[in-house]
């Protein structure tokens, strides 16, 4: 039960008139990493969003590591689940890399050098330190993607759900990024990671789900 | 009810007359009959009303504060609620907070009526009035501007809360930090937005000629007239009146 999540019977959908997810049940191994693909429109990132509380399934339940999330504010999924958006600008705050890294975890009150010190080892994971004091808003696409992943992990996550985190990145960061994720493996961290991307379905994708309008149409082993 | 498809201009006359005679009266039984009949014509027009009442109703609490605030200030009259000798609420100033919630009820419910036209069509209706273009395109762009600042707002509160901070939680001076927080990425999104948008408009080649002309006018019919000329006469007798 700890190390799941679970969907059960839930229903979603944007309009009365379009249907998306109807009596949809899903389990998910947080020690695993899950891949959801399939077109646009398929609802992929709309999972994404319901599993962690940003959008309310109108029935069903949704079950994080034994807890139902509709008892659960944003910020408790939030320390158990690190999220990252398709958009990294929307998720970026301060005026410096190393500010992003550090604010939330300061303002929950962590002790500084504790938050310094992991804030140091992201920041080499991430190959961020050249962009150490620089505006999120000035880095390059990749930077803020490697960025906001390195901030969604600097609360030690249980899991990690990335959206579409190969999009507008070129080979070499698609490499980078592939090389942080198998370490996050190594550190037992579970993702479920939201691509079209085929190369990095087949390096990544322990179990892979195609989504096609709200229905899991194939559900396969890598 | 059946819709009543009048020209934006015509709108725009009638909530510049209500709005006009709110301002202007300072009695309570005038500022209610004006807005009664703000009411009655933003349900004549078919407009969404009550839900824009209940979207307000987020506001009701802010209007009431300012109103309490507004006629404790207010010594004159007799006292109502003392402190002592210290008068702290009087009869002129309950008053007073009547007339300012009456005055901005005149003045919210008038702009439900111009919801009933499309911001394109209110635009229009400004150009048409002798507005400059270049004006009108920047009240245009900030109408349209605005749900998307609301939804980019809604988006960063969600991020911020999903790093684990609880913003019921906290203390208020977190709290507060958390606020610059939220306000930075959205001042930086705007100018760059506004700065991409700019570009994209000079590459559209905007202001390249000095007239424009638009593709769809808007045309006042007879019914138009009628409503503007019964506004004018009804704001006449209402002034002779009271």
């Amino acid at each position: 039960m700890d190390n799941l999540i679970e969907i059960k019977n839930m229903k979603y959908q944007y309009h009365k008139d379009k249907k998306l997810f109807e009596k949809f049940s899903l389990q998910l191994d947080c020690k695993k990493t899950t891949v959801i693909t399939g077109n646009n429109g398929s609802g992929k990132t709309t999972l994404s969003k319901l599993i962690m509380g940003i959008l309310k399934p109108l029935e069903g339940d949704i079950i994080l590591f034994g807890d139902n999330s509709k008892n659960m504010t944003l910020s408790e999924i939030g320390q158990g689940i690190g999220y990252v958006f398709q958009y990294p600008e929307r998720q970026l705050f301060t005026t410096s890399v190393i500010d992003e890294l550090t604010f939330a975890q300061l303002l929950k009150g962590e002790k500084k050098e504790a938050v310094m010190e992991k804030a140091e080892e992201m920041i080499e994971l991430f190959a961020l330190e050249k962009a150490r004091n620089v505006y999120p808003f000035f880095l390059s696409y990749g930077e803020k993607k490697r960025l906001a992943i390195a901030s969604a992990l600097m609360s030690s996550p249980k899991y990690l759900i990335l959206d579409e985190p190969t999009a507008s990145l070129d080979k070499d960061k698609i490499i980078n990024l592939s090389m942080i994720l198998n370490k996050l493996e190594e550190k037992n961290v579970g993702k479920l990671i939201i691509t079209h991307d085929k190369n990095f379905i087949k390096e990544h994708g322990e179990r892979v789900i195609y989504l096609d309008g709200g229905r899991i149409v194939k559900d396969e082993a890598n | 009810m059946k819709q009543i498809n009048i020209d934006p201009r015509t709108k725009l006359a009638i909530v510049a007359l209500l709005s006009t005679l709110g301002l202007i009266y300072k009695n309570l039984l005038s500022l209610v009959i004006i807005l009664s009949v703000a009411i009655l014509i933003a349900l004549a027009l078919n407009s969404n009303f009550i839900s824009v009442v209940s979207r307000l109703k987020k506001l009701l609490g802010l209007i009431l504060i300012i109103a309490i605030i507004q006629s404790i200030f207010i010594k004159e009259g007799n006292s109502v609620i003392s402190l002592g000798s210290l008068s702290l609420l009087t009869d002129i100033g309950i008053m007073k907070a009547a007339e300012f919630i009456l005055r901005l009820m005149i003045i919210i419910v008038s702009s439900v009526i111009l919801t009933t036209s499309t911001s394109r069509e209110i635009i229009q209706a400004l150009i048409q009035m002798g507005l400059p273009y270049e004006i009108a395109f920047m009240v245009s762009i900030s109408i349209r501007f605005l749900p998307l600042f609301k939804d980019e707002m809604r988006d960063m509160v969600v991020a911020l809360q999903l790093r684990g901070i609880d913003l019921k939680k906290i203390k208020l001076k977190e709290k507060l930090l958390t606020y610059k927080y939220l306000l930075l990425p959205i001042t930086a999104n705007s100018i760059l937005r506004a700065r991409e948008l700019a570009t994209a408009m000079e590459m559209k080649a905007f202001r390249a000629y000095p007239k424009r002309t638009s593709y769809r006018m808007l045309k006042m019919n007879k019914i138009d007239y009628l409503i503007i000329t019964i506004s004018l006469i009804g704001a006449w007798t209402f002034i002779i009146i009271f």
